[in-house]
């Protein structure tokens, strides 16, 4: 899993059913002192456990399928953890 | 898999049911004589490895759902044992 920031967010009517009801953030991967590290990528977060700003933990590869209840979706990276803090 | 060393905890409280109860780390992976090599992972410990131990992290995809017994485990990065001792010697 890698850590990342939510930086933005992404609304579509017409996507795979699995999607429906499922909120897309835009990640901005980060290191553990909270430095930017590598290009923005496109989250799931079936379980509604980011918002804005939020520091979170996500899994990715298909493992990010594990994430949502019916274990499947095409998806390979899915928000897991909304971080409180790091030390 | 990979060596890493152990060097953060992650604290949160909500999380996907797959998480509760299991300590998350920051894990920096290492070459063999210690030396940091490449980007951190966040990582599951299921060995009861602590900040500053050397451990041995990976997991083929659906690993940690034998591993922990979950019907559902959007688990990739496991550590799976706590490294002792290394004999390693470089070929040039």
């Amino acid at each position: 899993m890698k850590l990342g920031k939510v930086i933005g967010r992404v609304w579509a009517d017409r996507k795979v059913k699995q999607l429906h009801s499922c909120r897309l953030h835009i990640i901005q991967p980060m290191t553990s002192n909270l430095r930017k590290k590598g290009k923005p990528l496109v989250v799931a977060d079936p379980q509604n456990i980011a918002g804005s700003n939020d520091i979170v933990v996500y899994v990715t590869s298909t493992d990010a399928t594990q994430a949502f209840d019916s274990g499947f979706a095409p998806v390979n990276a899915s928000v897991v953890e909304l971080v409180d803090s790091i030390y | 898999m990979f060596l890493a060393k152990v060097s953060k905890i992650v604290h949160s409280t909500a999380k996907h049911e797959a998480y509760s109860g299991k300590p998350v780390f920051i894990v920096q992976p290492i070459d063999p004589n210690g030396e940091p090599k490449g980007d951190e992972w966040v990582a599951v410990d299921y060995v009861g490895s602590g900040i500053g131990d050397i451990v041995v992290c990976g997991g083929a995809p659906g690993v940690a759902k034998d591993v922990f017994g979950l019907d559902l485990a959007p688990i990739r990065t496991l550590i799976m044992a706590i490294v002792d001792h290394i004999d390693y010697r470089d070929i040039d």
